[in-house]
């Protein structure tokens, strides 16, 4: 059976297409059509677009490479680090009592205290808040200062980076407010005796 | 000429059949029990054997290699008999393909409930298994390529080509991510390490959807599809390009799994690249499917197996549309890490591979039952709400993925993250998990349809065995090629040749990306302060690979202002040199934690945090769906394994002292009892060799080393 040089052409009947002849596997015919223009355009397409691609990124690298990519945002971002770089606390400060600022601070508190000192501040990981003991001194400007500086090698992060002064402000007047309320089981005092 | 009578074997396609059918229903279940536990994390019901991070490998092997997989059997083994008017080479090979490969399958899921695993994705077999996997893979292989030398038919047609380069490129792909070093019976290291070992796995991973859920299903298409709808193939020159093509290009695509990695931006971009190149050679087998239906459409309204295919390859084609677009940096820097990702991954599983494994079984278990479809209705609703269910799943995933990538993203006014808790991005997810878990449930229902409709055609039908066919011996032709023959139609006669030339056209992307990442030393810069993990660091880790950690964190920080801020110093190639495996992750279903470790930094947490954490994660975060690890406080560490752990670390080039195997167990006792009295002081009384101790102490160091080099890029420098 000579199966390549047959001279009579088959079309199928539905579409008029021309069939191969000799292309028959199992029954099933193979159509002569040529490769759609749009999909070898479409090849085209991207093959130039790859071909540019490295061009501008690895050879003659005038598009940034991500550490570059991230040098540049960074740059455009400056910095955020908030306030309070000293070494002491500053006792004299206020505690915010307005309605608005400890509805804020209380929602920063769920967010990102509670998974340490627990939703009523009765602590577990974190010390209990609630009581009349503290490690790092009794005053707010105490709860600014560790809020801001923290204390890493403890498991207090420090929040600056995190938080702005404002918001540090808003929380531990928030923290404030919890001194002296008893949620349930609170974890036993650390550090001095507040006077 | 003389006619042959020979018999095709239906009993083997009957038995794939069967096993898809089975391991289709099993893969799913699990990955709708999965859906749930996003939902409802005490759905893990706090034992190791059903907890995430050991199921999900179990859900992925299940669908991908137990019901594809069985399904490509089927398909194959009906088809390549009829294509070559021949019997399968040999019926003692097939049993073994059957027999072997479900083996496989049951000591996957054994091993993987039992923490047995590598902790590459897709890749997560043992070795004993994995040996297993390459010899039956062997005996398919040799079986398909005996039958084809057997045959009776002058040529190849297109549908064997895709199954001789998915054989192939499976072996090669397979053996090399597989090449490990045995601890013992059930634990190995593999000899890749960080960057390199992350380049490999994907390029295998990635290929693996190429050569495992694409070729193969493309080479069924070829078959069922003109045989469904008794048309003519559209374009014989199509398919000669778009399957060249395809195997030459797909190969080189795996850094896309790796995009703002610590993968060298070269890689990096040969993987954009080529991905981009990818959706032409994808789209020619749509294009040269959906025009095979000209002139068939009014019978694809009437005929559930060609409606199933019709959505199958649009599937396909939207898969491959996405895939490229998901390549490009720009969309990847949003839809990597996320649920875009599994989405996309579905719409190939569910649409593409799930639609066509069904309407093979439509096609073929009638017929070798010698029946009709018990019920054409049944299949009908079983493809509508299998399709709606592919709707459900993949919609609220990418609404969700855009939802979650924006608040990783998010900054106030202040410059600070608007979203720091990790957590409020998941919390918001949860109505799209709950919708995404409908969804899958929707689409078991109309599988559970479409078993019920089979088993009812089984019953109505008789198993035709051996089925008789007759066709002219193969006359032996003319070895050069014949005037007028183009070079392919003669190569379409000689499949030895075909599978060669095959073999080194997907060769040659893979050694171009991975090798130089061996013999040129600043494509991972060293890091003067990264040192070997501790004894008790590397047991940790092994803890940590057990249970299937990678499968929610990734270690892996992206060079983005969202991300530094968020966790600390980006990935550097140097700081992954003595992780094997690399634990990179591909999914944040919790927050990065390879700059948990760090002191001072963002991600932070006391000794006393982990404990409890891994305890009662709810406890610290009731909207947590991190599931409980109690048993690690139980389980006394395995300290004999230590020595032999640091013997295969020295071998493979991690530098730690002559000798250091005997004093290991030591220095692992003098860290651990550091931890545990730390934990003493915080109110905690834990032994040191529990496991809790082991992974407290791995989750310290992480990032440490990198974090002690400083950001500045001075201090990073090529050797």
């Amino acid at each position: 059976m000579k199966i390549n040089n047959q001279k009579t052409v088959e079309k199928d009947e539905l579409t008029g297409d021309k069939l191969l002849s000799g292309h028959e596997s199992d029954n099933i015919r193979e159509l002569d059509n040529s490769l759609p223009k749009w999909w070898v355009w479409l090849f085209i397409l991207t093959i130039v677009f790859s071909v540019i691609y490295i061009f501008v990124f690895d050879v003659i690298k005038v598009a940034p490479y991500q550490q570059d990519e991230w040098k540049n945002e960074m740059a455009a971002a400056g910095t955020n680090a908030s306030g309070q770089t000293s070494l002491v606390a500053d006792t004299t400060l206020i505690a915010m009592s307005d309605a608005p600022s400890l509805e804020a601070g209380k929602e920063i508190w769920l967010k990102q205290c509670k998974v340490c000192h627990l939703e009523g501040g009765q602590g577990l990981v974190g010390p209990n808040l609630t009581d009349n003991f503290s490690i790092y001194g009794c005053k707010y400007g105490n709860l600014v200062h560790i809020t801001t500086v923290g204390a890493p090698e403890k498991g207090m992060i420090s929040w600056k980076t995190q938080l702005s002064e404002t918001q540090i402000k808003q929380v531990s007047s928030y923290v404030v407010t919890l001194q002296g309320t008893t949620p349930p089981n609170p974890k036993a005092p650390q550090g001095e005796p507040c006077k | 000429m003389e006619n042959q009578t020979f018999y095709y074997d239906n009993k083997i396609v009957k038995n794939f059949a069967y096993a898809t059918l089975f391991w289709g229903v099993v893969g799913m279940v699990v990955g709708l029990l999965l859906a749930l536990q996003f939902i409802w994390p005490s759905l893990s019901f706090g034992i190791p054997y059903t907890t995430f991070g050991r199921i999900r490998p179990i859900h992925t092997n299940a669908v991908i290699f137990a019901f594809v997989g069985n399904g490509m059997f089927t398909g194959i083994y009906y088809s390549l008999q009829r294509l070559c008017k021949a019997r399968m080479f040999n019926d003692m090979l097939s049993k073994i393909n059957f027999w072997g490969w479900q083996l496989i399958i049951v000591l996957a899921a054994l091993t993987f409930i039992f923490g047995i695993t590598t902790g590459k994705e897709y890749a997560e077999l043992e070795w004993p298994v994995d040996i297993l996997v390459a010899v039956i893979w062997i005996v398919f292989g040799w079986n398909m390529i005996g039958t084809i030398i057997k045959r009776r038919t002058a040529h190849i047609y297109v549908a064997i080509w895709f199954y001789i380069a998915t054989f192939i490129t499976i072996a090669v792909l397979h053996v090399t991510n597989s090449l490990a070093i045995p601890v013992g019976l059930f634990k190995s290291y593999p000899i890749y390490a960080g960057v390199q070992d992350a380049l490999v796995q994907w390029w295998y991973g990635h290929n693996a959807v190429a050569f495992f859920l694409t070729t193969p299903f493309l080479g069924l298409m070829y078959y069922f599809l003109p045989k469904a709808a008794n048309r003519p193939i559209y374009s014989y020159k199509l398919s000669i390009v778009h399957f060249w093509a395809l195997i030459f290009l797909y190969i080189w695509a795996g850094p896309h799994h790796l995009l703002y990695s610590a993968l060298p931006d070269w890689a990096q971009s040969l993987g954009v690249v080529f991905s981009v190149m990818l959706i032409a050679p994808s789209w020619g087998g749509m294009v040269n499917g959906l025009l095979t239906l000209r002139g068939a459409w009014d019978r694809v309204r009437e005929d559930p197996v060609l409606k199933f295919m019709v959505v199958a390859v649009t599937a396909y084609g939207m898969s491959t549309f996405e895939g490229p677009l998901m390549s490009t940096k720009t969309v990847n820097a949003i839809s990597h890490f996320t649920d875009w990702t599994v989405g996309h991954a579905h719409i190939g599983a569910l649409g593409w591979n799930g639609f066509l494994t069904f309407a093979v079984l439509y096609y073929l278990i009638p017929r070798i039952f010698q029946t009709q479809l018990f019920s054409r209705k049944m299949a009908n609703l079983h493809f509508w709400i299998g399709t709606l269910g592919i709707i459900f799943y993949a919609v609220p995933l990418y609404w969700g993925a855009i939802t979650q990538a924006s608040m990783w993203k998010e900054f106030t006014a202040d410059g600070f993250l608007k979203y720091p808790n990790f957590l409020e991005t998941v919390t918001q997810l949860q109505p799209m998990y709950a919708a995404r878990a409908v969804g899958g449930a929707l689409y078991i229902t109309g599988v559970v349809i479409g078993v019920y409709n089979l088993i009812l055609t089984i019953k109505a039908g008789k198993l035709l065995p051996e089925e008789a066919a007759s066709a002219p011996a193969l006359v032996s032709t003319e070895s050069k090629r014949g005037s007028g023959e183009g070079i392919h139609r003669w190569l379409e006669r000689k499949p030895v040749q075909f599978t060669i030339i095959a073999l080194v056209v997907v060769l040659i992307g893979g050694l171009i990306e991975i090798v130089p990442l061996y013999l040129i030393k600043t494509n991972i810069p060293t890091i003067a302060s990264v040192k070997p993990y501790t004894p008790l660091e590397l047991q940790g880790r092994d803890i940590y690979v057990r249970e299937g950690c990678y499968t929610c964190h990734s270690q892996q920080v992206r060079p983005f202002r969202s991300e530094t801020e968020r966790y600390g110093e980006y990935a550097k190639a140097g700081e992954y040199v003595y992780d094997h495996p690399f634990q990179w992750g591909s999914k944040r279903n919790g927050p990065d934690l390879s700059r948990e470790g760090v002191v001072g930094g963002r991600q932070y947490r006391p000794n006393s945090w982990h404990y409890t954490h891994m305890l009662n994660p709810q406890q610290l975060n009731a909207q947590s769906i991190m599931p409980v690890y109690s048993w690690l406080i139980k389980d006394d560490l395995d300290l004999s394994t230590t020595a032999k752990k640091i013997r295969v670390m020295q071998f493979l080039g991690v530098p730690y002292p002559q000798g250091y195997d005997k004093i290991a167990n030591d220095e692992l006792m003098i860290q651990a009892r550091g931890i545990a009295d730390d934990l003493k002081s915080q109110g905690i009384q834990v032994e040191p060799t529990k496991e809790i101790i082991a992974m407290i102490a791995y989750l310290q160091r992480l990032g440490k080393d990198v974090h002690a080099a400083g950001s500045s890029p001075a201090t990073i420098t090529g050797k």
